[in-house]
């Protein structure tokens, strides 16, 4: 909160000064203009008997006057809001009341020109400025009213500290001025942090409506997903007798085929036809797993297992891809876990088969299941393959049920995964570079595991 | 490539400053030829310790002031002011002469300028032309703003300016001279202040030429 106000702070008052500049820009330009025509109007020539020649008024209106001018404009047009620019534009103001002084052959009611410059001044909200300037004001009156005091102060013979009388008043006007500035800045403090507030209580509602907004969301595909898990537990229950009775149908139909002669048998479709079956027959089968398992959500229980011999049974479940190696590589000597053996065997297959089906088909790949941790340290077991990757938005989604990019796919291998993985008391996670490759990792905290071991 | 990055970081940060400097010497340079300009008074030479003989203007009984004016000469609105300031507590009793030179070989009228008016216009004050400068010879006159005091005896009590500098209104010595004598402050022996620089407008382009004898 600090912080953000202080932001806002910075870059509020840096923006004030960069109006300020703006402003000062207008005015030396104007001062310039307005000292060349009252020097053109008030002493355009002056005259050596009927010879006429410029004035030196406007010689110095015109010159002195660029002069003045010149480095201050060309910094507010080359490093606006900067320190250096307003501490430049400051001695050029103060320097050109003196110059209209000049000009103005000392007429007291120019010396005024000197307040207002301040209160210009005070645009910056700077009091440090105010300052320089009163010394300037000091030092031109002190060098003045040592060389020409009338062309200061009006008399032949001030005494030593009229300067200081006259730096006195400029003090006066400083004072109401410096306070006005630390008004300033403490009312643009209080503005900052007003703003930084509303900003983190509408950062704070923003949050709060999203989350509520994604609690609804899940809270409806919750339902949703309990609803369909019922009816598709009930479906898939009801379907698996159909199924086992085709087959049985199948099974009984294929011996006698093979059995059979002549035309049958000699019809190629025939046997086509009957693997076609067969397939989506498995592929059935698969599907009503799957929902039966990402229906039932039951409490594993845990045994001690292997996990070595776990990831070959696995691994020779997958149906193998001639371009894609799958290496085991859990340590021969890897403490022994306990686990669900048939959960985490679900759980293996289908992120190896996974990172199988990630290999592009036009290059060899590798997928290679490792595996640490045991002795009370938290078990980690890591799938990677150098397959097509994910791409950063669908990581967050390949865990939610029903999300898939297969042609095939249920959309509910990972969902079953990560269920499986939190009921272990574990969790698991993607990293993924496209083109590069995949790597999920799971862990599973000792403790964790023990707990519920001890709860099943 | 390091020292090269150092180097220009360097004459980066040299930038500003350097520029502030040639900045500030050329304003300061500005300012000073500005003051000079504006300290440097012209010639004035002492006018005749008496009435000068053969002048048309007219002595009065108790003081007589003559300032002398360029008639477009812009720092003798000063010298005009500052007259006026004089006149006004102190002039009871004085004749006072406002004597516009036109130059030499400058044409008729050329003394009917804004300060003929200006001049005009203040009470007390005769405004007189000076066709080729005769009467601000007779008086030694030569640099625009120039005054002189007579007394009754026709003595002069004040020669010089009535400014501090070129056009600069306000107390001067020349003023603070004139006004002490005319209120009988000042000691016969002479003002404080007499003889104070004049700042103005040479009142000829080229010295008069040489008077042919016989």
């Amino acid at each position: 909160m600090v912080c953000r106000s202080g932001g806002h702070y910075q870059r509020d008052l840096a923006a004030v000064r960069r109006g300020a500049d703006q402003v000062f820009l207008w005015v030396l330009l104007f001062q310039w203009a307005f000292a060349i025509a009252i020097a053109v109007l008030w002493s355009p020539r002056g005259w050596a008997g009927k010879v006429a020649h410029v004035h030196a008024h406007v010689w110095a209106a015109t010159f002195l006057g660029a002069a003045i001018n010149a480095l201050p404009v060309a910094l507010i047009r080359l490093r606006p809001g900067t320190a250096a620019t307003r501490t430049v534009v400051t001695v050029a103001q103060m320097l050109w009341s003196a110059l209209l002084i000049h000009l103005s052959g000392g007429r007291i009611e120019t010396h005024f020109h000197v307040f207002g410059s301040l209160a210009f001044i005070a645009f910056y909200r700077d009091w440090k400025l105010l300052v320089l300037a009163t010394v300037v004001v000091a030092a031109d009156h002190l060098v003045r009213g040592l060389i020409s005091p009338v062309s200061v102060y009006g008399i032949a013979d001030p005494e030593w500290w009229r300067f200081l009388e006259h730096a006195g008043w400029v003090v006066f006007e400083d004072v109401v001025l410096v306070l006005a500035c630390l008004r300033g800045l403490k009312e643009m403090r209080q503005t900052a942090l007003r703003q930084a507030q509303v900003e983190e209580q509408s950062a704070a509602l923003d949050r709060a409506l999203s989350e509520l907004g994604d609690s609804q969301e899940a809270m409806v595909r919750a339902e949703k997903l309990a609803a369909v898990g019922q009816l598709a537990a009930s479906v898939g229950h009801e379907l698996r007798n159909p199924l086992a009775a085709i087959r049985n149908a199948h099974a009984y139909v294929s011996r006698r085929l093979a059995a059979a002669g002549g035309e049958l048998k000699a019809d190629a479709r025939v046997g086509q036809f009957m693997g076609v079956i067969e397939r989506e027959l498995a592929a059935s089968s698969r599907i009503i797993s799957d929902l039966l398992d990402f229906a039932r959500e039951r409490p594993p229980r845990l045994q001690p297992c292997p996990l070595r011999p776990l990831v070959d049974e696995a691994i020779s479940v997958v149906p193998p891809r001639a371009h894609v190696k799958v290496v085991n590589s859990v340590p021969h000597r890897l403490p022994i876990p306990n686990l669900d053996k048939e959960q985490f065997r679900q759980v293996l297959v289908n992120l190896v088969q996974n990172a199988v089906e990630a290999i592009p088909a036009d290059r060899p790949g590798e997928v290679a299941v490792a595996a640490a941790g045991g002795e009370g340290a938290p078990f980690s077991v890591e799938i990677r393959d150098d397959g097509a990757g994910i791409p950063e938005e669908l990581r967050s989604k390949i865990f939610q049920p029903l999300f898939t990019t297969k042609a095939k796919g249920t959309g509910l291998g990972l969902a079953i995964v990560a269920g499986m993985v939190n009921r272990h008391g574990g969790a698991i996670r993607v990293e993924s570079e496209v083109g590069r490759g995949t790597r999920f990792v799971i862990e599973l905290p000792a403790r964790a595991a023990a707990a519920v071991r001890e709860v099943a | 490539m390091a020292r090269i990055g150092i180097t220009w970081s360097f004459t980066r940060a040299a930038v500003l400053p350097l520029a502030a400097a040639v900045w500030m010497t050329g304003a300061g340079t500005g300012f000073v030829a500005l003051a000079a300009y504006k300290a440097t008074p012209g010639p004035a030479l002492r006018p005749p310790g008496g009435w000068p003989a053969g002048t048309a203007l007219q002595p009065g009984a108790r003081f007589t002031l003559v300032l002398f004016a360029h008639p477009r000469c812009p720092c003798t609105r000063a010298s005009l002011s500052q007259l006026r300031e004089v006149l006004s507590s102190h002039g009871e009793g004085v004749r006072a002469y406002v004597v516009l030179v036109r130059p030499r070989g400058a044409p008729a009228g050329f003394e009917r300028s804004a300060l003929w008016a200006s001049a005009a216009s203040i009470p007390g004050v005769t405004v007189v032309a000076d066709p080729d400068g005769a009467e601000a010879e007779r008086f030694r006159a030569d640099t625009s703003g120039h005054a002189a005091l007579y007394d009754a005896a026709g003595r002069l009590r004040f020669s010089g300016g009535l400014t501090s500098s070129r056009g600069h209104q306000g107390d001067s010595p020349g003023q603070d001279a004139v006004r002490a004598i005319l209120s009988g402050r000042a000691s016969p022996g002479g003002a404080r202040g007499d003889g104070a620089p004049v700042f103005g407008c040479p009142v000829q382009d080229a010295p008069a030429p040489p008077v042919e004898e016989g």
